[in-house]
């Protein structure tokens, strides 16, 4: 695992404490618009992930990993298919717990 | 509302009658007793007061405070009886006509006791006709004299003063007497009506008395008295009710050789049940005379403590009957007596009900399984048939049928529900169990109506068809217990040791998530019977007999094939430690995804090389173990051995949010 480039799990209400920071979250491809691609957070509100998707086509959901340039959009370095079904609920908790309380026990 | 009590009703009814049905007034009420609750009135004619004990069937008169000092009740159904030298009236029924009233004139206690200080009185004399009965030990050779009550206040609060009637004989016979009170002199002139009781005797007087003959018996018929007053310390008794169930006729054998019996129950007027038992000669003579359904006039029988565990009918007596009892056909039909008496309670009271208590249940049947064999543990063959129950509770119950019931009622109930309906059924006499959260069962004495004519039924079909049967409703049998204690209790494979998990009488059960570590491939399956018992296999391990064959110990019997059963050793792990378990067919199924004889024949016939490689796929995958865990003796070593009752690959979501449920809880304390 590298731990050398951390990132913050984020979700929809997260990602403008982190704006220029590396986070990482899942959303599901709703589509794209002008090269960039639009989709749900796990908290529901919607995200544009920017930067070049692999040449492999996405599934539902899709895990990115980048830089929050703006409170709604991030530029992402890194694309991960995480399948067509996926538990978004069980994920925001996840996104909560690491930017809460136990914000220590993540990197 | 100027109310008349009836005049003269204590004295009436102390004299014997059961016919006038009084209006009086209660002055008192006090409980009695210890083991059963009772309770006492002091009653009140507004001249003369008597205590009167009330039948238990009327407690709930006096909980509910219908029957409360003050109230002016009508006796309807009452004797008077000696307890202990002193008269009391027992009620068995009566009426409230006016809850609550002021004390109605200024009544005095009656008392048998002699007058030891009988004074004659001058303030009121009392004159009537009474026609007396032969009560008085000192009559000879005439049924008419006079009674001197004397009346001798000793309280002062001109309430209860003690009315003492002497019986003494003083005008031999005279045909017209005086009845004398005589009141105390402390007595402050409290204004005393004249009565003019019409006594009647309990039974209708022998045709003559003569001074010195035999003792005549009394061959009037006895009086119908209510089920509820039935009691040991009666003679002669009669009761008039309807059989509401018949037992089959059972043969039994005891160390006082054969012998058959039957029983029936008996419902009356007044909703008091009783069952009736005969044994031996006395079977003959009743079995095929009482039918189902009608009423019959019961005399004569002893009455003894009912057998709780077989009779599950609200009385504490139970009728034996004797060669000399009888059971008279009523011809004509008596409205008043019910066809069946229930006592329905909501499903959901069912949940916290004592296993093997016996309750009446009505439902909507949702669904009826198929009957199927069972062997019970005497090796007999019986029927199961289990069918679910809805009611407006919001619950749904199992109920179990047995033997006959399948059949009978069971099959027409599932042609009922297959072909659309939804039955309402009636359960009088269900045993709870606790087999799987809480099921409802027959018994010998259960009985099962399909959609019958009682406002209950109405009610139920009527929830049901405007929505009841959209709502969803939990059941309180099978799998209800989910998140509760006893399956569900998550454990870490630690924890087995350290909290010595099946150490005690029961077997514990706990859920283990963990992986497999190594799977134990020397035996890993056994040979099998295949035959069938009844709906299920044998499974016994067989022996190859000689040439090919394999030979069942159990059966008795030898076949070409046998079945292969996994019986697989596993280590598990978690995060905390190791431990060994055992896997049977379903679980080792579950595991390892393929037949054991399809496994058999790979390892042993065609290809161990895959045999191995299936094996080696299966390990550190994470599984929800459900265990049984329970200690047992090897030999003279105590071991306790673990047995996966269900393998289930971990649901990674479900799994995450029991994790986050857990995290939640941390936070919490």
């Amino acid at each position: 695992m590298d731990t050398s480039k951390p990132a913050i799990f984020v979700n929809g209400a997260l990602l403008p404490m982190h704006v220029r920071k590396r986070v990482r979250t899942v959303i599901q491809v709703v589509g794209a618009d002008r090269g960039a691609i639009v989709g749900k957070s796990p908290d529901d509100l919607q995200l544009v992930v920017k930067g070049s998707p692999p040449s492999a086509p996405l599934s539902n959901f899709v895990e990115v990993i980048g830089i929050a340039d703006s409170e709604k959009s991030i530029q992402a370095e890194i694309w991960t298919n995480f399948g067509e079904v996926f538990d978004t609920h069980s994920y925001n908790q996840l996104c909560q717990l690491a930017n809460g309380e136990y914000q220590h026990l993540f990197l | 509302m100027p109310v008349n009590l009836t005049p003269n009703a204590i004295a009436t009814i102390n004299d014997g009658d059961v016919n006038l049905k009084p209006l009086v007034q209660v002055l008192d009420i006090k409980q009695m007793g210890s083991a059963q609750e009772r309770f006492r009135l002091l009653v009140s004619d507004s001249v003369l007061t008597q205590h009167a004990m009330l039948g238990t069937q009327l407690n709930d008169r006096v909980k509910t405070g219908l029957v409360k000092k003050g109230s002016i009740i009508q006796l309807i159904d009452y004797i008077c009886s000696q307890v202990q030298k002193r008269k009391i009236i027992v009620v068995l029924n009566l009426e409230t006509i006016i809850p609550d009233c002021e004390i109605i004139g200024n009544p005095k206690m009656v008392s048998d006791a002699p007058a030891q200080n009988a004074l004659p009185n001058t303030n009121s004399m009392l004159l009537s006709t009474v026609g007396y009965n032969n009560l008085s030990s000192q009559s000879h050779g005439s049924n008419m004299h006079s009674i001197r009550p004397s009346l001798s206040s000793q309280s002062h609060d001109g309430k209860m003063h003690s009315f003492r009637p002497t019986s003494s004989t003083q005008n031999q016979g005279g045909k017209l007497h005086t009845f004398q009170p005589a009141l105390g002199a402390q007595n402050y002139g409290n204004d005393v009506q004249s009565f003019r009781p019409t006594v009647q005797p309990p039974y209708q007087p022998p045709p003559s008395y003569r001074n010195h003959g035999a003792v005549m018996k009394n061959e009037a018929p006895a009086r119908i008295i209510p089920i509820n007053a039935l009691n040991p310390y009666q003679g002669r008794w009669a009761i008039k009710a309807r059989i509401t169930a018949k037992g089959d006729l059972r043969r039994y054998n005891n160390a006082r050789g054969d012998g058959k019996v039957f029983s029936f129950d008996l419902l009356d007027s007044d909703g008091g049940e009783i069952r009736v038992t005969c044994f031996n000669a006395v079977v003959d003579r009743f079995y095929d005379a009482v039918e189902v359904g009608k009423v019959y006039l019961i005399s004569k029988g002893s009455l003894k403590p009912a057998q709780k565990n077989f009779n599950h009918l609200k009385n504490d007596w139970e009728i034996f009957l004797e060669a000399t009892s009888t059971v008279d056909l009523c011809p004509e039909e008596d409205g008043s007596i019910p066809q069946q008496q229930f006592s329905f309670k909501p499903i959901s009271e069912i949940e916290s009900a004592e296993n093997n208590s016996i309750f009446d249940v009505i439902g909507v049947v949702i669904s009826v399984n198929p009957s199927v064999p069972i062997l019970r543990k005497n090796g007999m063959e019986t029927q199961r048939r289990i069918l679910n129950l809805k009611d407006g509770s919001g619950w749904t119950i199992e109920l179990t049928l047995w033997g006959d019931f399948c059949n009978k009622e069971g099959q027409k109930l599932q042609e009922m529900v297959g072909s659309g309906f939804f039955p309402i059924l009636a359960v009088k006499a269900g045993k709870v169990s606790d087999f799987n959260g809480k099921s409802l069962g027959t018994i010998s004495s259960t009985q099962l109506f399909i959609n019958p004519d009682i406002p209950e039924a109405h009610a139920v079909k009527d929830w049901f068809d405007r929505g009841g049967c959209d709502v969803a409703s939990m059941s309180i049998s099978r799998d209800i217990v989910q998140g509760g204690p006893k399956n569900e209790a998550r454990k870490t494979v630690s924890q087995i040791k350290h909290e010595g998990l099946g150490r005690s009488d029961k077997p514990d059960w706990a859920t283990v998530r963990a992986s497999i570590s190594f799977i134990k491939t020397d035996t890993f399956c056994y040979t099998a019977c295949p035959l069938m018992i009844g709906d299920r296999q044998c499974n016994k391990k067989v022996t190859r007999s000689g040439n090919s064959r394999w030979q069942c110990d159990r059966c008795n019997q030898e076949f070409d094939e046998c079945d292969y059963r996994y019986l697989l050793q596993i280590q598990i792990q978690d995060h905390t430690g190791l431990t060994w378990v055992t896997a049977f067919q379903e679980s080792g199924e579950e595991i390892l995804g393929y037949p054991a004889k399809e496994l058999y024949l790979l390892k042993y016939e065609s290809n161990d090389t895959r045999f191995a490689d299936i094996i080696r796929s299966r390990l550190f995958y994470q599984y929800l173990f459900r265990l049984k865990i329970k200690e047992e003796m090897y030999g003279d070593e105590q071991r306790v051995k673990i047995t996966i009752f269900k393998a289930d690959k971990v649901s990674y979501s479900s799994e995450s949010r029991y994790m986050l449920d857990l995290i939640s809880k941390v936070r919490a304390h």
